[in-house]
């Protein structure tokens, strides 16, 4: 009896567990892509022998996450590739665009059935006062993700950016890869096609900074984010009437803290993890609250997303725009961002977030010269003072912004602001501080690090090149033991899962 | 060869003193040609030369050699 129990627990690691996927901070997943490491340096030597590992293993990865929907990608896949060929190969720009168009509402058209369908019933029986059941609609994770990603390829191919690619095999590959399937980042064909046909030999400093980056990105995830998340600002978010307006206070910043941590947390990993394996991806933060404008902020958070959407959504819009020049950019950027807002999630508080986002940036395109003029007459301009301030002031922005983001509802979120304004209670903030000393150290160290200058990280990526194996696998070990230690007894999701 | 034309109009719009700009130029490496400034560039080339180009056409963009192309394929 008990070792059958023992045998369909070890079945069930290789079968598809709903709601349960290989995440990238669990035992599961660690123990699978190690003993997946060995054979991977073993049998890749072999150019096609190492894509045919990837990509069975990338669709395992896929089908212990999403079930049967693996076959999804497969689809996904095929009918890019077709259609990038399609385009490639059409003489008639009526042809191409065509294609285009095609290629758009089927990707789209996919993306809306599995995730905004029910949202939009919602939206016609609040309107029509009728009552649309919503659908059964099971949502596979990481769709937004490799929808924007097979798009980008046709919208390369149409755009004359790169060649049509030539081998299947290779493309799915670029589809599937598992580091980046479940929550980016969004890579680009031009970027990782040539990897896929280049040297299969590991450079050295890859090895050391995808370690770094997998140590950095559990940390940031699993003993930041989810430690401060689990014990403080999860519960202040579900029931904000409950805590006076300094807890709330508390939490806005411990929620900036938390999302950042958790989001690009992932992502570190997900690119150490695609480095140890010889593959670079793009970059995906970059220290995002040293932004000095909103503008600023968005090149350097989700940059993957953000310059997707730029290259693909905005550019096209401004040059449509462009006889209306500032409104023209005004308007390119409003209606980028709801669309932002709306990829992240179906609901209001998401598409509100967006809006708020592309009008910040809107008021400042209007406000841009008298700002400069008025800096001028103080005598500010590019001084170091403005400077601070103005990090300060668009992190607070955002920090505002991030609690529509965070809120169970848009009256959630009122609540929060309303607590803080009616009910702040400044000498709570003393026994919270008693109450939860290693959540506030958390926050306060998450900060900290946050702006440490970008030299310290490229010395210690540089160190642990340095380092002999065992000294790696060892610090590995220490970190592993670190988020065990810091990790709750149930498994916080990704809040970048439900995208 | 990018011409001296071309070459001033950009450089008037984004207040720009003297750049060296080849053909192999991006946008992104000239001072102040960021996306917002984009329009402003491409609009000033189309009144310079009094033609218009389509919008794939300027999407279609790599670099400033790609643009003078584009010029001299509408004037001529």
């Amino acid at each position: 009896m008990l070792h059958n129990i023992d045998l369909n627990k070890f079945l069930s690691l290789f079968t598809y567990v709903p709601d349960d996927p290989l995440l990238f901070s669990t035992a599961e997943f660690l123990f699978f892509f190690f003993a997946f490491l060995i054979f991977y340096s073993a049998f890749s030597k072999s150019r096609n022998f190492r894509v045919y590992i990837l990509i069975i293993f990338s669709l395992f990865f896929y089908y212990k996450a999403a079930g049967l929907y693996f076959l999804l990608l497969i689809f996904s896949s095929l009918f890019n590739f077709s259609a990038g060929k399609f385009i490639g190969q059409s003489e008639s720009p009526l042809k191409k665009k065509t294609a285009l168009i095609a290629s758009i509402v089927v990707n789209i058209g996919v993306l809306f059935y599995f995730k905004y369908t029910n949202f939009f019933i919602e939206i016609i029986n609040h309107i029509g006062s009728s009552a649309i059941t919503p659908l059964d609609i099971f949502l596979p994770v990481g769709i937004s993700f490799f929808t924007f990603k097979a798009l980008s390829y046709v919208l390369d191919v149409f755009l004359e950016k790169m060649e049509p690619e030539g081998s299947f095999r290779d493309f799915l590959l670029y589809v599937s890869f598992f580091p980046s399937i479940l929550a980016g980042p969004i890579d680009r064909a031009p970027e990782f096609l040539p990897q896929v046909k280049g040297d299969v030999k590991i450079p050295e400093n890859y090895i050391g900074r995808g370690i770094f980056l997998i140590i950095a990105g559990l940390f940031k995830k699993a003993v930041i984010a989810d430690y401060i998340g689990v014990n403080f600002v999860d519960r202040i978010f579900e029931m904000p009437t409950r805590y006076t307006g300094v807890e709330n206070l508390l939490a806005v910043y411990g929620y900036a803290l938390k999302v950042y941590c958790d989001f690009s947390g992932y992502s570190d990993i997900a690119i150490g993890v695609a480095l140890l394996m010889g593959f670079k991806l793009m970059d995906n933060f970059n220290s995002p609250y040293q932004a000095a404008s909103i503008a600023e902020f968005w090149r350097r958070w989700h940059i993957s997303l953000s310059s997707w959407l730029q290259d693909y959504l905005f550019r096209p819009l401004q040059m449509k725009f462009r006889n209306l020049r500032t409104l023209g950019n005004a308007s390119a950027l409003v209606i980028t961002f709801l669309i932002c807002g709306l990829w992240h999630g179906a609901s209001y508080t998401f598409i509100l977030w967006g809006a708020v986002h592309g009008l910040m940036m809107a008021f400042a395109l209007f406000t841009k010269k008298p700002k400069q003029m008025l800096y001028e007459k103080l005598g500010i301009s590019n001084s170091k003072v403005l400077h601070v301030l103005q990090v300060i002031i668009t992190f607070h922005l955002i920090a505002v912004t991030w609690v529509l983001f965070g809120a169970t509802s848009f009256s959630s979120a009122m609540d929060m602001f309303s607590q803080i304004f009616n009910y702040f209670k400044g000498g709570v903030f003393v026994q919270f501080v008693q109450a939860f000393p290693s959540v506030f150290a958390l926050i306060i160290a998450g900060y900290v690090l946050h702006f440490i200058p970008k030299s310290f990280e490229v010395k210690s990526a540089g160190l642990l090149t340095k380092t002999p194996l065992w000294g790696k696998a060892l610090i590995l070990a220490v970190m592993i033991w670190v988020v065990a230690q810091a990790k709750s007894a149930d498994l916080q999701p990704f809040i970048y899962f439900q995208f | 060869m990018i011409s001296d034309r071309l070459k001033k109009t950009i450089l008037n719009v984004l207040h720009l003193e003297d750049f060296e700009i080849q053909d192999d130029t991006r946008a992104d490496e000239v001072p102040g040609w960021d996306s917002l400034n984009h329009i402003n560039v491409i609009l000033a080339v189309e009144n310079e030369y009094k033609v218009r180009f389509k919008n794939i056409e300027v999407l279609k963009l790599k670099n400033i050699g790609d643009l003078q192309k584009l010029v001299d394929s509408k004037t001529n």
